[in-house]
C-alpha cells in the first residue's frame, strides 16, 4: 500500500465508520462491535505507519520531516489548463496534493516521531475508550458515530502539515466533543459543553489570526528558502517554519506577536492557568470514556500545537517570551496541584492534576537554555526539556486516561465520586486497588513508572534555564505526592463497611486497564524504547530553533541590556542564583 | 564491566526484582509460597554478595591505578599531576550501559554559523560502582535482610496479607541493593524514591487504621521534601557538569590543588570560581579525557546542601526527623530492616559516597545537623514509655552520630558506625518484636521481669543494649569511639567548634542511660502488670497506658481484638509470656554474634592491603581504604577518646541502674517532678509536629482551598460574566435587528411592493408581450457579454 493512501486512511477510516454506523440496524451490540472494529483498525493502521516509519532499508525516520515534505512538490505545469504536476516521493510518509490552489492551501499530511507517538497514543486510547463505552445505552448509534468522528478529527490534527487543514481538523473536533458532553454527560452537562466549546473557539480564533498573520506577512524580500525566494503566502507548516528558523523574513516583532497568539490559543487547549477552568467542568460532566479521550488525547493537541506550530513557526518570539512562559508553566504546576489538593470530588481532583501535569509540558517547552556558559549554542539541555514535555504528553495520556477510567469504575458501582464517602476499597476490590496504586504512582512520578521520566527531564532541563523557576518546579513534587497519597488514602485505604460486597473489576474492565498499567511500567523502565525514534524529531526541532538567526538576535539584545546594567558586584553563589532568576 | 565479579552484584540486585515480579503477578496463587520465594531470592543475593566480599578481600587497600594496566590511566594521571597530585582512587568493580541518550545534536541541515554540530549526546547511564564501601554495605544489607525475612516468616504468620508483605520486602531488597550499587547519583535518586515507596507501603501495611496510613503519608511526604533538595543538587550538577557519575565527579573534586592540608575544600584555597578537570569514564572503555569545567564556589555549596537535604530526609535528620518515629506503625521486622538497619542509613551512605562534593561549610553544616539530631533523638527517647518508640528515637539519635562523624571528617568512623549500628539496631528491633510477639504490648510500665520468661530474647536484647551503649568489647564501642576520636581531632583544630565534641559525648551518656532504662523496665525487676503503674514510671499524660492507640495490631483482623484485650483485661501481659520459636530466635542469635564481632581489631581473613594494626578495628580499616580522600589523622586523640568512651558508658549505665534496676537508689518519679517543664518538652517531642502542622500543613491546605475558590469565584466568575455580557449585547443586537435592520428590511419590502405595483402593469397576460420582453432581455444579455469580453 502506498504511503499516501495509508496516511489518508488514518483519518478516512474512522470518518467512513462514523457515517456507515448511521446506516446499521438498531442493534446496540452490533453498533458497539462495529465501532470497536473501526477503532482497532485505526490503531492497526497507526502501528503499520509506525512500522513504515522506523522499518525498511531507508526508513523515513532518518530524514527530517521538513526535508521529506520539501521533496514532495507541486508545480503548476500548465497555466492555461490549470493542471497540477505533483512530485511524490514514494514511501516517505508525506502526502501533498493541491486542495484550494487559489490560496495555496494543500492537502498535506506527514508524520515524524512527534506526531507518530501521539497518533499511536490516540489510537490506543480510542480503542480503550471505545471498550469503556460499552455501558452507554442512550442513543447508541449517535454516540458511536460522533465518537468515530472525533477519532477521525484527532487523527487529522496530528497528520496535517498544512496549517489550514490543521485548523479545519482542529475545529471539526469541537463538534462531536460538544455533543458527546452535552447529550451523554452528567447533570450539569449543557453548561460544561458550552463552556468547553466557547473556551476552545476563543482559543482557535487566536490561532487563526496567528496563521493568517504568517500567511500575509510581507517581510524581507531577499529571504530565500532552499534556494527559492520566500514570500509567505503559504500554509505549509514545514516551509514557513524553515523560513522562520533560517531567515529573517519574519522579524522578531512579528514573531513575538504570532507566538503570543498561537501560545494563547494552544494554552486554552492544554490547558494552562488562567485558561483552565473549562477542564474540571468538562471532565466532571463528560461520561467516563469521553473523559479518557479528553485527558488522554485532546489535551495533547494543545501540547502538540506548541511543539509543532508555536515554537518552530516563531522561534524568536518563543525565545523572547520564554521566561514568562516558563513561569506560567511553573505556576500552573503549583496551582493545579494545590487546587487538586482541595477537591472533594474524585473526578475533579484528577482533572486538576491534569492542569498541574500539563504545566510540565509548558515548562519543558519554555525552558530554552540554548546557550552554554561561553555563549556557544548548546541545545542539548533544551532537548531534554522538550523530550520531557513530549514524554509528559505520552505518560499523562496513559496515566490520566487510566485515572479517569478508575474513577468511572468506582462511579459505576458506588454511584458517588465524593472522596469523603469512598474509602476502604482495597480490601473490597483488591485488583482495583493494585491497578489504582500503579496508575496513581505513575502519575505521581515514581521512578520506574512513566511520569518520572517526564517530570525529571523537564525539571533538570529547567535548571539549565532558570534555577529559581526550577527550584519551584522541584518543590511541586511535594504537593504532587501530597494530593496523590491523600487520594489513595481516601479511596483505597482505611476501613469502610459501607462498600462491602462491591464486585471487583470484571474482565472487560481488566482488558481496558491492562495496557495502561503495562505501559505505565514499561515506559518508566525503558524510556529509550520511545525516545530512540521520537527524540530525533524533537532534536531537529530544537536545533532549528536554537540556530535561528532571529533567536540569536534576541539573545544579543538581551545581553546588551544586561551589559548596560553593569556587571554584578560579587559573584557569590546566592547572588548568582538571584541573577539568573532576574535575567529573564 | 571492568571485572567479572561486577556481574555478581548485578545478579544480586536483579534477583529480588525477579522475585518481586513473580510475587506481584502470581501472589494470589502462590500464597504462602511467596515467603519462600522472597527469602530464597534475598538469600541468593546474600550468598553472591558474600562471595563478592571474599573476592574483594585482596583488593582492600589497593588503588584503582595500581590494579589496572598503567597505560590505561596514564593520561588521567598526567592530567592530575599537573593540577597537583590527587588522592589515588580506591579500587572498584564497575560497569555501565546507556539508559537514556538524547542526541547527537546538530542533525538539522548544514548552514553557515551553525555551531552545535557534533556535540556529544548527553547520556544518563545505568551503572554499578562496587568499591570497598559498597562491598561491605552490600554484605550488610543482604545479610540483615535475609535474617529478617526468616524472622518475618514466623512473626507475620497469622497476617491475612502475609504474601503481600513478602512482595513488598522483595521490592525493597531490590531497591536497597540497587541504591548501594549505583554508580551515579541519578540512579541513587531513583532507588531512593523506590525504597521510599516501599517504606510507605510497609508503614501503611495495616492500612485499616487511619493512624498507620497517616504515618505512611507523613513518611513519604517528608522524604519528598528532602528529595526536592536532592533534585536541586542533581539539577545543578547536571547543568554544570553534564554527568551524574559519582566516581568521575569525586575524582575531579578530590583534586588536592583545591584543598587545604586537611583535605578540606575551602573558598580560601579553591577561590570563588573552581576549575575542575572532569574526566568521564566512557561507556566503551576508552581512555577518559579530562575537560575543564568551571563552577562558582557558591553554586557548589548549594549543590552540596541540596544533595545533603535528600540525605536529611532519608536519614531522618533535623529538621526532617519527624517521620521516623511515626514510621513505627509498620510491622516490627519492617522497622528493623527499613527504619533502622538499611534504608534510613542510605542518607549517611550517600554522604559518604559523594564525600568530595561537600565543601568545608557544608561539612560543618552536616556535623551540626548530626549533633542537633542526636540530641533531639536522645532527649525524646529518655521519656518514652513505648519501647519501640525508644528504639525509634535512638535510631534518630544514632543516625545523628553518623552524620556528625562524617561532618567532622571522620569518614571511616561514621560509615563504620553505620555498619555496626545496622547489626545491633536490627538485633534490638527484632528482640523488641520478639517481646511484642509474646506480650502484645509496647508499653514498658506494664512489663518487667521478662528475663526469666524469655531468656534468649533477654540475652540478645542485652547484647544489643550493651553494644549501643558503647561497652568495650562490643562493636558499638569501637565505632562510637572512632567518632569521638574524629570529633576530638576536629575540635583540636577548630576549638571554636567545641560543641561538636560535647554534644556527642552528652548524647552517648544519654544513649547508655535510656537504653538500659528500657532493658531494665522490660526484663528486670518483677512483672508489674496494669496494677504496677504506681511504682513504675508513668506520667499523667499517658496514665492510660497500653491504650490501644499505641498498640500494634498483630493482624489486621485481630487488631480490634488486641485493642480490646489491652483495655479490658486488667491482667498481667507478662503472665502468659513465652520464649519465641527458633525461626525468630536464631536470627536474633546470629545478629547478636555479629553485633559483637564486627568491631574486632583482629581478623582471620587475608587482608594484605590493610596492614596489621591492632589498635583499629579491621572493618574500620577496610572501610577507610575506600575513602575518596586521604583519611583524617586521629592518632593524637585516639586514647583520650577511648578513655572518654569508657567513662561515658559507665556513667550512663550506672545512672540507669540507679533509677530503674532492682538495685534502685533514686526515684524516677521525683526526678520527673523536679524537671517537669523539660519533661513535658521532651514528651511533646520538642513540639515539632505541632509547629509543622501550624506553619506548613495548614497553610498549604488553606492555600489549596482558596485556590479552588478562586477558580470557582474569580476565573469562572469572569468567564460567566463575559458570557452574560455577551448575551446582553446579543439581546441588544436582537433589538437592533428587530427595529433597525428589520425596519430597514420592511422598508425595502414596502418599496419593492410599491415597485411591484408598477411592474405589475407589465404583466398583461398576453404571450406576445412576454416574448417581446424575453427577446429584449436576450439582446440585452448578449450586448452586455460582448461589451464585457471586449
Amino acid at each position: 500500500m502506498s504511503d499516501d493512501l495509508i496516511l489518508s486512511l488514518l483519518w478516512v477510516v474512522p470518518l467512513g465508520g462514523s457515517l456507515l454506523i448511521l446506516g446499521l440496524p438498531r442493534d446496540d451490540r452490533l453498533v458497539k462491535s462495529f465501532a470497536l472494529g473501526v477503532s482497532v483498525l485505526t490503531l492497526g493502521l497507526a502501528i503499520w505507519v509506525f512500522g513504515l516509519y522506523v522499518g525498511g532499508a531507508n526508513p523515513p525516520a532518518v530524514s527530517a520531516l521538513r526535508d521529506r515534505a520539501a521533496a514532495n512538490r507541486i508545480a503548476e505545469a500548465d497555466q492555461v489548463g490549470g493542471a497540477w504536476q505533483v512530485t511524490d516521493v514514494p514511501g516517505d510518509l508525506v502526502v501533498r496534493h493541491p486542495w484550494i490552489p487559489l490560496f495555496n492551501i494543500e492537502y498535506l499530511l506527514g508524520v515524524d516521531g512527534i506526531s507518530l507517538s501521539l497518533l499511536l497514543l490516540t489510537g490506543l486510547i480510542s480503542v480503550l475508550a471505545c471498550l469503556a463505552s460499552w455501558t452507554i445505552d442512550k442513543q447508541v448509534k449517535g454516540y458511536f458515530s460522533l465518537f468515530l468522528l472525533l477519532l477521525a478529527s484527532m487523527m487529522g490534527v496530528f497528520l496535517a502539515l498544512d496549517m489550514f487543514l490543521f485548523f479545519v481538523f482542529f475545529e471539526v473536533m469541537l463538534l462531536p466533543m460538544y455533543f458527546l458532553i452535552a447529550i451523554w454527560g452528567g447533570e450539569n452537562r449543557e453548561y460544561a459543553a458550552i463552556k468547553f466549546l466557547l473556551y476552545t473557539l476563543f482559543g482557535s480564533a487566536l490561532i487563526l489570526v496567528g496563521i493568517l498573520v504568517l500567511y500575509f506577512w510581507g517581510g524581507d524580500a531577499t529571504a530565500s528558502v532552499r534556494g527559492q525566494p520566500f514570500a509567505a503566502h503559504s500554509f505549509d507548516m514545514m516551509h514557513v517554519a524553515e523560513a522562520a528558523s533560517t531567515t529573517s523574513f519574519y522579524g522578531v516583532p512579528v514573531q513575538t506577536v504570532v507566538f503570543g497568539l498561537l501560545l494563547a490559543g494552544f494554552l486554552v487547549k492544554l490547558p494552562s492557568f488562567p485558561f483552565h477552568t473549562w477542564l474540571p467542568d468538562a471532565h466532571v460532566q463528560a461520561p467516563t470514556p469521553i473523559s479518557m479521550i479528553l485527558a488522554g488525547v485532546l489535551l495533547k493537541i494543545g501540547g502538540y500545537g506548541l511543539v509543532r506550530l508555536a515554537w518552530p513557526l516563531a522561534p524568536a518570539g518563543a525565545y523572547a517570551w520564554s521566561g514568562f512562559v516558563a513561569a506560567l508553566g511553573v505556576f500552573s504546576i503549583v496551582y493545579g496541584a494545590l487546587a487538586a489538593m482541595a477537591q472533594t470530588d474524585f473526578k475533579k481532583l484528577v482533572a486538576y492534576s491534569s492542569v498541574s501535569h500539563m504545566g510540565y509540558v509548558t515548562l519543558g517547552m519554555a525552558a530554552m537554555g540554548l546557550f552554554g556558559r561561553d555563549g556557544s549554542i548548546d541545545p542539548r539541555y533544551y532537548a531534554y526539556g522538550v523530550n520531557g514535555a513530549l514524554y509528559m504528553m505520552l505518560a499523562h495520556g496513559i496515566t490520566s486516561a487510566g485515572m479517569f477510567f478508575l474513577v468511572g469504575v468506582i462511579y459505576d458501582r458506588a454511584h458517588t465520586r465524593d472522596l469523603a464517602k469512598l474509602g476502604g476499597l482495597w480490601n473490597v476490590m483488591p485488583i482495583y486497588g493494585a491497578i489504582g496504586l500503579v496508575i496513581f504512582f505513575g502519575s505521581m512520578g515514581l521512578p520506574g513508572l512513566c511520569g518520572f521520566i517526564a517530570e525529571v527531564f523537564v525539571v533538570l532541563s529547567a535548571f539549565h534555564f532558570n534555577r529559581l523557576l526550577a527550584v519551584v518546579a522541584a518543590l511541586a513534587v511535594v504537593l504532587t505526592a501530597g494530593y496523590i497519597l491523600w487520594t489513595i488514602q481516601r479511596v483505597w485505604l482505611g476501613r469502610n463497611d459501607h462498600w462491602k460486597g462491591l464486585p471487583d473489576m470484571d474482565r472487560r474492565e481488566l482488558v481496558i486497564a491492562a495496557p495502561l498499567v503495562v505501559l505505565t511500567v514499561v515506559m518508566g523502565i525503558f524510556p529509550q524504547a520511545i525516545l530512540s525514534w521520537a527524540s530525533p524529531s524533537v532534536e531537529r526541532m530544537v536545533t532549528d530553533v536554537a540556530n535561528a538567526p532571529t533567536v540569536r538576535a534576541v539573545e544579543v539584545a538581551d545581553q546588551a541590556v544586561a551589559a548596560e546594567q553593569g556587571p554584578a558586584a560579587e559573584p557569590d553563589g546566592w547572588v548568582e542564583l538571584a541573577e539568573t532568576a532576574s535575567r529573564r | 564491566m571492568s571485572e567479572w565479579p561486577g556481574w555478581l552484584y548485578v545478579a544480586s540486585v536483579l534477583i529480588p526484582l525477579g522475585a518481586f515480579v513473580v510475587e506481584a503477578l502470581f501472589g494470589r496463587w502462590l500464597k504462602r509460597f511467596n515467603a519462600y520465594l522472597a527469602t530464597a531470592a534475598i538469600g541468593t543475593s546474600c550468598v553472591l554478595s558474600l562471595v563478592g566480599l571474599v573476592l574483594f578481600l585482596p583488593h582492600f587497600g589497593t588503588t584503582h591505578a595500581g590494579a589496572e594496566a598503567a597505560s590505561h590511566h596514564a593520561a588521567e594521571h598526567q592530567a592530575a599531576s599537573e593540577h597537583g597530585a590527587g588522592h589515588a582512587e580506591p579500587y572498584a568493580w564497575r560497569g555501565s550501559v546507556p539508559w537514556v541518550v538524547i542526541g547527537p545534536m546538530g542533525v538539522g541541515p548544514e548552514m553557515p554559523g551553525r555551531a552545535d554540530r557534533g556535540l556529544p549526546p548527553l547520556v544518563i547511564p545505568l551503572g554499578i560502582h562496587i568499591d570497598g564501601l559498597a562491598v561491605i554495605m552490600f554484605a550488610m544489607v543482604s545479610l540483615v535482610a535475609t535474617l529478617i525475612h526468616v524472622y518475618s516468616m514466623e512473626y507475620m504468620r497469622d497476617d491475612p496479607r502475609y504474601p503481600r508483605f513478602f512482595t513488598y520486602l522483595s521490592l525493597f531488597c531490590f531497591s536497597m541493593l540497587g541504591l548501594v550499587a549505583s554508580a551515579n547519583v541519578f540512579m541513587v535518586f531513583m532507588f531512593w524514591e523506590l525504597v521510599g515507596v516501599c517504606s510507605y507501603l510497609l508503614i501503611g501495611f495495616w492500612y485499616e487504621e487511619k493512624k498507620n496510613t497517616d504515618a505512611a503519608n507523613k513518611a513519604f511526604i517528608v522524604n519528598r521534601v528532602g528529595d526536592v533538595g536532592m533534585l536541586v543538587g542533581l539539577g545543578i550538577l547536571w547543568s554544570v557538569f553534564g554527568t551524574f557519575t559519582i566516581a568521575d565527579l569525586n575524582r575531579a573534586l578530590a583534586d588536592s590543588s583545591l584543598r587545604d592540608e586537611q583535605h578540606r575544600l575551602t573558598r580560601v584555597v579553591a577561590g570563588d570560581e573552581l576549575t575542575l578537570q572532569l574526566s568521564e569514564t566512557s561507556l566503551d572503555g576508552d581512555e577518559p579525557t579530562p575537560r575543564p569545567v568551571q563552577i562558582p564556589y557558591g553554586l557548589l555549596v548549594i549543590a552540596g546542601l541540596g544533595i545533603f537535604a535528600g540525605c536529611v530526609g532519608k536519614s531522618a535528620q533535623f529538621p526532617l526527623h519527624v517521620w521516623l518515629p511515626d514510621a513505627m506503625a509498620g510491622p516490627t521486622p519492617v522497622s528493623a530492616l527499613i527504619h533502622a538497619a538499611t534504608m534510613v542509613a542510605a542518607g549517611v551512605y550517600l554522604v559518604g559516597r559523594f564525600y568530595p562534593l561537600f565543601t568545608h561549610e557544608v561539612l560543618l553544616y552536616i556535623a551540626y545537623t548530626g549533633g542537633i539530631t542526636l540530641l533531639i533523638g536522645a532527649t525524646i527517647a529518655l521519656v518514652q514509655t513505648d519501647y519501640k518508640k525508644v528504639l525509634a528515637y535512638s535510631t534518630v539519635s544514632q543516625l545523628g552520630f553518623m552524620m556528625l562523624g562524617l561532618g567532622v571528617g571522620g569518614w571511616a568512623a561514621g560509615l563504620f558506625h553505620l555498619i555496626t549500628h545496622a547489626f545491633f539496631k536490627a538485633l534490638l528491633f527484632l528482640s523488641a518484636g520478639s517481646v511484642y510477639h509474646s506480650v502484645h504490648t509496647y508499653e514498658m510500665p506494664v512489663l518487667g521481669g521478662l528475663r526469666s520468661k524469655m531468656p534468649r530474647t533477654a540475652l540478645c536484647m542485652l547484647i544489643g543494649t550493651l553494644a549501643i551503649s558503647g561497652v568495650p568489647l562490643l562493636s558499638g564501642f569501637y565505632s562510637k569511639d572512632a567518632i569521638l576520636a574524629s570529633s576530638l581531632a576536629f575540635v583540636r583544630e577548630y576549638p571554636g567548634q567545641f560543641l561538636l565534641f560535647v554534644v556527642p559525648a552528652v548524647g552517648a551518656v544519654l544513649t547508655a542511660f535510656y537504653m538500659f532504662r528500657m532493658w531494665f523496665l522490660i526484663f528486670d525487676g518483677d512483672p508489674r502488670g496494669e496494677a504496677g503503674q504506681g511504682h513504675a514510671e508513668v506520667h499523667t499524660a499517658h496514665s492510660g497506658v497500653a491504650s490501644g492507640v499505641d498498640a500494634e495490631p498483630g493482624t489486621a483482623d485481630s487488631g480490634a481484638a488486641a485493642h480490646g484485650a489491652d483495655h479490658s483485661g486488667h491482667h498481667n501481659p507478662v503472665e502468659h509470656a513465652h520464649e519465641s520459636p527458633p525461626t525468630m530466635t536464631i536470627p536474633l542469635l546470629i545478629l547478636a554474634a555479629l553485633s559483637i564481632v564486627v568491631g574486632y581489631p583482629l581478623s582471620l581473613l587475608p587482608l594484605p592491603g590493610l596492614g596489621a594494626e591492632w589498635t583499629t578495628p579491621v572493618l574500620e580499616r577496610a572501610i577507610e581504604s575506600a575513602e575518596p580522600l586521604p583519611a583524617l589523622d586521629v592518632s593524637e586523640t585516639k586514647w583520650l577518646a577511648l578513655a572518654a568512651s569508657i567513662v561515658i558508658a559507665a556513667v550512663g549505665i550506672g545512672a540507669a541502674a540507679g533509677f530503674y534496676s532492682r538495685w534502685r537508689i533514686f526515684d524516677p518519679a521525683s526526678a520527673r517532678r523536679g524537671l517537669a517543664p523539660l519533661y513535658e518538652f521532651f514528651t511533646r517531642k520538642w513540639y515539632f509536629d505541632e509547629l509543622y502542622e501550624l506553619v506548613l500543613v495548614r497553610p498549604t491546605l488553606a492555600l489549596g482551598r482558596s485556590i479552588r475558590d478562586f477558580d470557582l469565584r474569580v476565573i469562572d466568575g469572569v468567564v460567566n460574566g463575559m458570557a452574560w455580557v455577551t448575551r446582553r449585547v446579543s439581546d441588544l443586537g436582537g433589538l437592533f435587528d428587530r427595529y433597525v435592520v428589520d425596519g430597514a428590511v420592511h422598508a425595502v419590502a414596502l418599496v419593492l411592493g410599491g415597485l411591484g405595483l408598477v411592474v405589475r402593469s407589465l404583466q398583461t397576460g398576453q404571450v406576445r408581450a412576454y416574448l417581446a420582453l424575453l427577446a429584449l432581455a436576450v439582446i440585452g444579455l448578449f450586448v452586455g457579454m460582448y461589451a464585457w469580453v471586449r
